[in-house]
């Protein structure tokens, strides 16, 4: 793809190479607050707009922050405990504000805590039963340090596999710092070539929802000849449903932490990095630490077990902007910028981070990748359908009776998965969104004709996208489950293209009554999915179209075209 | 083999059902621009200076990958076309794709079309039609129509209930401008545009250079005059008179009157581009301070006088003064702010008319060190490339120039230059905005070019970075260079210069390294002592790195002057005719003659220096100063008055009442660059046309005409001024002007020289010199007299120079809303010398020389280093150029304003404003 060559450079292009003139993420540096932001702007040459156009593009930049948040993510919405939660956290809180999805999809009742009074407290979650002890919480020494004593415990969740070979869940093979020095001086061994053709035989595709093969994508960034090249790990994992990323990141962060190492071998980079969202501060504070730990080890950092190879990750922590876990914000929001959607091409493989070639995996497809390096990738590619290989996490919310994280073989049916791993519903459940509120509305009586793969998805107009599962029970309005998504899209949205930023609103605004023109709206899905810059505005109305195609009885009083009465 | 055949089959790609060959590298949407026409696609967010944002999204088309591929909207704007792609740019699906984004967007916008200033030229407008909108179908919904209208600004104006968030405005900041004061704040629904940290463009950061205003497609930006109306019932296109860069300005008049003006997008100049004085201050042109009559002085005073009595006065004056003191005793100083033909008719009458060469013009005070130094070393005394090679350049050597200020469409290239990585060095003893983004600052003292630039020819040949083959071919005395530089003793130079060795080094090796490098320099090179052999220094670098003769490289001075080139071109100084034929070779003097019909003068003329020094023995009787500013702007205030004082006779050729004409005998009232046409030649050599936009004001005549008939009453027969046919003469006259015509000039100019055929130089020296080889010359670092004189009363260095917001004496500038944005002269002090002066912020200081005093504003600035201090000359109440010394260029008499000795004292308030009443 001779892509370099076209007039398309993305914006703003001067406002990342005057970032890229200095270390660390400046994204870290608004959120350290430690240098004014008039310095920064005069130390980074940037003009007086620059920074505050990145502040107020995110939630947690701003000021007057509320100390307590309510989950609002999807399966949280849907289990209808919020209400409740949120007004007890009312009682002793005059601001409650809102997170979208904690990532404690499994019992639900989440809620988010952080002392204002701490200079950068990252704050804790809770879920389940733990609303009821809110008294107690609030006097628990955890909130009163600026970094959390991670408690395994109090997030006890199923995490089981299910696959005929655990790549992910029960593979212990990278489980301390001397298995990871044993694996890097096994990784420094080995030639490129045979780390790649390995990768590629595996089959192995990002775990992100595109699909994308990940041998490819790292094959096209080895291939730059730009000196300086980047390893992000997308760890942004927004998509309320979805608490894999945060298991992996919680529970096996060598396994990601070897599988940017081994990118960055293959590839020829330094520098790398990981890119957390901040409603997850256990995930942050977990990953951190095992940098730390790493680095002390000299195994990242300068001169890697002694030998030539430099690598080092820093974390970025995410300030509440679901866009972001679109690859092109959230390289802007590493940077500084304003995490506005980029065109693509160039892809990041080519012109990335810095305007510098970089591989951006997401979290799973890292760990597996290194998983698929210490077995082998032909065994990867044994499970599966021979496109979709491998094994895959799934996430089901607290709707059914065994809800939790499980690893399953690619195209294991999904009538298995629901009646065998989740032991069904604990109530009466219409409809499951699979893959994040951009993924399909799956109706219950499709649901068990699918398989657990991409093809499967795609060919019955759904999307695999994260593999998460949120239950729609019965009670609930898909008209209100419609609106409630135009509403999240609205909030989310960059504003960058025009069909997301208004057609997300007037989506909402059309579905405050059942009243409205079912012509306009059917115009209006359409623009967004055919017009959008990317797969937030862009991905929307499938989800909206698989509510009106499988429950046009809840939006039957929709007014037929304006012209006709 | 396969290869071999596939290659033969020429690619393709198909649009709406034709076939077109495919070609690398374009978005769909230029391709189509390019091969079917501009408004095939509608748009809204893209814009050819941008980059391509892909927001909008209005230019969809289907495409299909092969002919029964599956069809896929896309952004036509940011996708890249491939071969072998069919597209459709209007089919259905897309027709009402765009029809239902444009709906969208009309949800959000105030439907009050025909009370817009846009109305007519908005490109919502435009597109809305196209697309067919008839009716909005959402009820009201969520809208931003409340939003107030920011009117804080002189110039600037917003009305973000028109914004259609394309951001435009936001990209031309940052690409075009790299002024980053606009940003679109908040997100999705609610995100807007808005200037620094949510503020107003009145106390912001921007520097209305209007890039934003003349971007946006709606109204949302504009300016006071209202730019975007289509009212105008002409729109003329004509150049710049403030600086040299030369931009375009397209003037919109009705009624014999300026309305506004904006930037032709297809000039090669500015593309589209231009700064607040370009754009916005014209205002000066029917200022109430016009002249509007010829004045003469009766009993002391200046009084009203028929065209008639004061020519046939000057006449008679003229005459007697020829009769008793030779044609010697009459001296001219020609302007820099006339055309070239104004320019020729000028030097023609000083020399023809009058018969001598004392003609001389502003470019004695600022490059005519480059002039003579470039001739020295190459053998033509001008910028060897164009400005648009800064795209092809890879390293950038900037030395005494603040081009964001003084330069500004410059200025900005050279920022976005640097932005994307190129290598800027920065010589200059202040921290400009551009040494502030430069890989390399050097904050040099002034006064020590020469032993900087001694350092970095040392350190170049130190690490065997030249181009031996360059030097060997093309150029000569390099030997003895060699000999003198490998002597130099650099931590002597270092220690002289203030800078840290190694600092010098690198930024040396990165000149040397690059593969293209430039140079620009301005007035921090030529306006000192050893001025000349600075710019011969700087010739001297290009050659030894082999940086000439090609694109992207070559010694370029940022000419001060719109037209301070031209003035030079048309012979308006004193050794050398039009085209610069020396006037002491008698074969010179045959050939003006024989052009003038009347004998030449055989004597070199007084350069200005020399003529107020002969004003003042009594040598020099009568002056002709004309559009020229000189108590204001000359050196040594005291003595230029006193100068001026002693003439019998001096007219003064003016549009305003200024410092000058207060002394003189006769003021003539001539007209602005928006009332003549003529030519103006920018500082890459290149001659573009000045259209009048208006007519001369009542009362004024071109200054051409008054020329004209000047010589007229002095005997001299001269056809009334018309541009075209004194450029005919001009071109008869001036060997490197022979091919142009005014026609042939076309809309974009020629770039001289121009042969028969009409054929232009984009870069001289291409093969050999113009003086044959080029010359190295060697010179030894010399303090300047003025500091070995005065350092010890006046241990303070002042160095002068200019702002954005004003042009030199500011005689334009500050007859127009640009006195809002600034209106003094102030004085940068660094904080540790403000310290041990007892100085804090807004504190008035009285800056002592041994030639006078004058009290200014203090500013406390890290940009100046301690012992450093530095203002402006712009305003007539400061007069700084009191304290400017009398030391000049050995080799032209350039004087020598950026070094001043001075003592610098902290004075009170009520003693300050005491001075000024009684002033």
């Amino acid at each position: 793809m001779a892509i370099k060559s076209i007039e398309v450079l993305k914006v703003s292009r001067n406002i990342s190479l005057l970032s890229g003139k200095h270390k660390g993420s400046l994204l870290n540096k608004l959120v350290e607050n430690s240098t004014s932001d008039k310095l920064l702007a005069d130390q980074y040459n940037f003009g007086a707009s620059t920074i505050p156009g990145t502040r107020s593009f995110y939630d947690f930049l701003k000021s007057d922050q509320p100390e307590a948040f309510v989950c609002t993510g999807t399966a949280c919405l849907c289990k209808g405990n919020q209400k409740a939660v949120r007004a007890t956290l009312e009682k002793h809180f005059d601001t409650v504000g809102e997170m979208k999805c904690l990532g404690r999809c499994y019992e639900n009742s989440a809620f988010h805590l952080r002392s204002n009074k701490i200079k950068n407290s990252v704050g804790k979650n809770y879920s389940g039963n733990d609303i009821e002890h809110l008294e107690s919480l609030l006097t628990e020494k955890l909130l009163s340090e600026s970094l959390v004593e991670y408690d395994v415990q109090g997030t006890a969740y199923t995490a089981k596999s299910f696959a005929s070979e655990s790549f992910l869940v029960e593979n212990q093979l990278i489980n301390s710092i001397q298995d990871f020095k044993t694996h890097t001086e096994t990784l420094f061994d080995s030639t490129n070539e045979s780390l790649l053709s390995n990768l590629l035989e595996s089959g192995l595709r990002g775990r992100g929802g595109a699909g994308f093969p990940t041998a490819v994508k790292w094959q096209s960034c080895a291939e730059q000849t730009e000196p300086k090249k980047y390893v992000v790990c997308n760890a942004d994992e927004g998509d309320p449903g979805a608490f894999s990323d945060r298991y992996l990141m919680e529970e096996q962060p060598l396994k990601l932490i070897f599988g940017m190492l081994l990118c960055a071998k293959i590839i020829q980079s330094n520098s790398g990095f990981i890119y957390i969202r901040g409603e997850y501060p256990e995930s942050v504070e977990i990953i951190q630490r095992t940098l730390d730990a790493l680095k002390k080890q000299a195994l990242l950092g300068e001169h890697i077990l002694k030998s030539d190879f430099s690598f080092d990750i820093q974390v970025v922590v995410g300030q509440g902007a679901y866009i972001c876990g679109e690859e092109t914000a959230l390289i802007a929001s590493i940077e500084g910028r304003r995490a506005e959607v980029d065109v693509r091409p160039p892809f990041p493989t080519v012109e990335g981070l810095y305007k510098k070639p970089t591989v951006v995996n997401n979290v799973e497809t890292l760990a597996a990748a290194t998983s698929i390096f210490l077995t082998k990738g032909e065994r990867f590619h044994a499970i599966g359908n021979g496109k979709s290989t491998g094994t895959k996490l799934i996430c089901l919310d607290g709707l059914f009776n065994n809800p939790g994280l499980y690893e399953v073989d690619m195209s294991t049916p999904l009538s298995f998965i629901i009646d065998k791993i989740g032991d069904g519903f604990n109530r009466e459940i219409k409809a499951i969104q699979i893959g994040g509120p951009l993924g399909g509305v799956v109706p219950i009586d499709k649901l068990r004709s699918l398989n657990l793969d991409y093809e499967s998805f795609s060919d019955a107009g759904f999307l695999l996208g994260h593999a998460s599962f949120v239950c729609i029970p019965k009670e609930f309005s898909a008209l209100e489950y419609a609106k409630h998504l135009f509403e999240f899209v609205a909030d989310e949205s960059c504003g960058k293209c025009f069909p997301c930023r208004i057609g997300s609103v007037r989506g909402s605004e059309m579905l405050v009554n059942k009243n409205y023109d079912s012509e306009l709206l059917d115009d209006l899905l359409d623009t967004m999915e055919q017009g959008s810059l990317c797969a937030l505005g862009g991905g929307l109305p499938l989800a909206i179209k698989n509510l009106l195609q499988y429950f046009p009885e809840e939006f039957a009083n929709r007014k037929i075209a304006i012209k006709e009465i | 083999m396969s290869n071999i055949i596939i290659s033969k089959i020429k690619k393709q790609v198909f649009i709406d059902g034709k076939a077109y060959p495919f070609v690398e590298g374009l978005s769909i949407l230029k391709f189509i621009k390019k091969n079917i026409g501009q408004k095939i696609v509608p748009t809204l967010c893209a814009e050819p200076r941008v980059k391509s944002y892909g927001a909008c999204r209005v230019c969809s088309v289907d495409v299909k990958l092969s002919k029964d591929g599956k069809s896929k909207a896309v952004a036509s704007c940011h996708t890249p076309m491939s071969a072998g792609m069919h597209i459709s740019t209007n089919s259905a699906n897309i027709q009402k794709l765009r029809k239902n984004i444009v709906e969208l967007v009309l949800t959000d916008h105030p439907l009050d079309c025909l009370t817009c200033e846009a109305n007519g030229a908005c490109e919502l407008q435009d597109v809305a039609a196209a697309v067919g909108i008839r009716e909005v179908r959402y009820a009201k919904g969520k809208n931003h129509l409340d939003r107030k209208k920011d009117t804080s600004h002189p110039y600037m104006r917003m009305d973000l209930s028109k914004c259609i968030n394309c951001s435009r405005c936001v990209r031309a900041c940052d690409e075009i401008q790299g002024q980053f004061v606009l940003t679109m704040t908040g997100r999705g629904f609610d995100a807007k545009i808005s200037v620094d940290d949510n503020g107003s463009f009145g106390d912001s950061s921007c520097v209305s250079c209007g890039a934003c205003a003349q971007i946006c497609p709606t109204s949302a930006i504009s300016d006071v005059f209202q730019a975007k109306s289509i009212e105008a019932e002409k729109k003329v296109r004509t150049i710049c008179s403030y600086c040299g860069v030369g931009c375009n300005l397209e003037v919109s008049v009705k009624d014999n009157q300026v309305l506004s003006i904006q930037a032709p997008k297809d000039a090669e100049v500015n593309a589209g581009h231009t700064c607040l004085k370009g754009r916005y201050a014209f205002k000066f042109y029917n200022h109430p301070d016009r002249l509007t009559s010829p004045l003469i002085r009766k009993n002391g005073a200046l009084e009203p006088c028929s065209w008639d009595e004061a020519f046939t006065f000057i006449a008679d004056k003229f005459n007697q003064i020829k009769q008793e003191h030779g044609a010697d005793a009459i001296a001219g100083i020609s302007s820099a702010r006339c055309t070239n033909e104004e320019n020729f008719l000028f030097q023609k009458m000083i020399r023809a008319a009058i018969g001598t060469n004392n003609i001389d013009c502003c470019a004695r005070v600022c490059h005519s060190p480059t002039a003579y130094g470039m001739q020295k070393s190459f053998g033509t005394g001008a910028a060897t490339n164009s400005i648009s090679d800064i795209l092809l350049t890879d390293a950038m050597l900037l030395i005494g120039a603040n081009p964001t200020a003084a330069h500004p469409v410059t200025g900005a290239k050279i920022k976005q230059a640097a932005l994307s990585g190129k290598v800027l060095i920065v010589l200059d003893p202040v921290e400009t905005e551009l040494a502030k983004l430069a890989d390399f600052h050097l904050p040099l003292r002034p006064g020590t070019n020469i032993a900087v630039l001694n350092m970095m020819q040392y350190f170049i040949i130190q690490a065997g970075l030249l181009d031996q083959t360059f030097i060997d071919s093309r150029c000569e005395d390099f030997d003895v260079f060699l000999e003198n530089i490998n002597q130099l003793d650099v931590d002597e130079m270092a220690k002289i210069s203030g800078l840290d060795k190694e600092l010098v080094k690198n930024a040396a090796l990165a000149y040397a390294k690059a593969n293209n490098a430039m140079s620009f320099h301005g007035l921090g090179v030529t306006e000192h002592s050893q001025g000349t052999k600075t710019v011969m220094q700087i010739a001297n670098l290009a050659m030894m790195t082999g940086n000439i003769g090609r694109k992207g490289v070559g010694v370029n001075p940022l000419r001060g002057q719109n037209n301070v080139q031209g003035a030079a071109d048309m012979g308006c100084q004193p050794h050398q005719g039009a085209g610069y034929l020396p006037m002491d070779d008698p074969k010179n003097q045959r050939y003006y003659t024989d052009k003038y019909g009347v004998p030449s003068p055989t004597t070199n003329g007084k350069k200005i220096p020399e003529m107020f020094d002969a004003a003042v023995s009594g040598e020099l009787k009568a002056m002709w100063i004309l559009g020229e500013d000189v108590v204001q702007t000359d050196p040594n205030t005291h003595h230029v008055v006193k100068s001026l004082k002693n003439l019998d006779l001096l007219i003064v050729q003016e549009i305003f009442y200024s410092e000058t004409a207060k002394l003189a005998d006769i003021v003539l009232p001539g007209t602005s660059f928006l009332e003549k046409s003529g030519t103006f030649t920018n500082g890459e050599r290149r001659i573009q046309k000045v259209n009048a936009a208006v007519k001369p004001l009542e009362g004024c005549k071109t200054d051409g005409q008054i020329i004209v008939e000047m010589m007229r009453a002095l005997g001299y027969q001269q056809a009334d001024y018309d541009a075209a046919e004194v450029l005919k003469e001009v071109a008869d006259v001036v060997p490197f002007f022979k091919g142009v015509t005014w026609d042939g000039l076309g809309t974009q100019g020629l770039q001289w020289p121009v042969n028969e055929n009409g054929e232009d130089t984009k870069i001289l020296h291409q093969n050999g010199f113009t003086r044959g080889k080029g010359k190295f010359h060697y010179f030894d670092f010399e303090e300047s007299k003025e500091i070995v004189k005065h350092q010890h009363k006046y241990p303070f260095i002042l160095t002068t120079s200019r702002e954005l917001q004003h042009y030199n004496a500011a005689t334009m500038t500050r007859r127009t809303a640009n006195n809002e944005l600034l209106n003094k002269d102030i004085i940068m002090v660094n904080p540790k010398d403000a310290a041990a002066k007892k100085l804090k912020a807004g504190d008035f200081a009285k800056i002592t020389s041994n030639r006078g005093e004058v009290t200014l504003e203090i500013e406390i600035t890290k940009k100046v280093k301690p012992g450093i201090i530095r203002t402006t000359f712009h305003f007539p109440d400061a007069l700084v150029n009191m304290v400017t010394s009398a030391e000049t260029d050995e080799e032209t008499k350039c004087p020598e304003y950026k070094v001043v000795a001075v003592e610098l004292e902290k004075i009170e308030k009520n003693e300050k404003s005491a001075k000024v009443e009684t002033a």
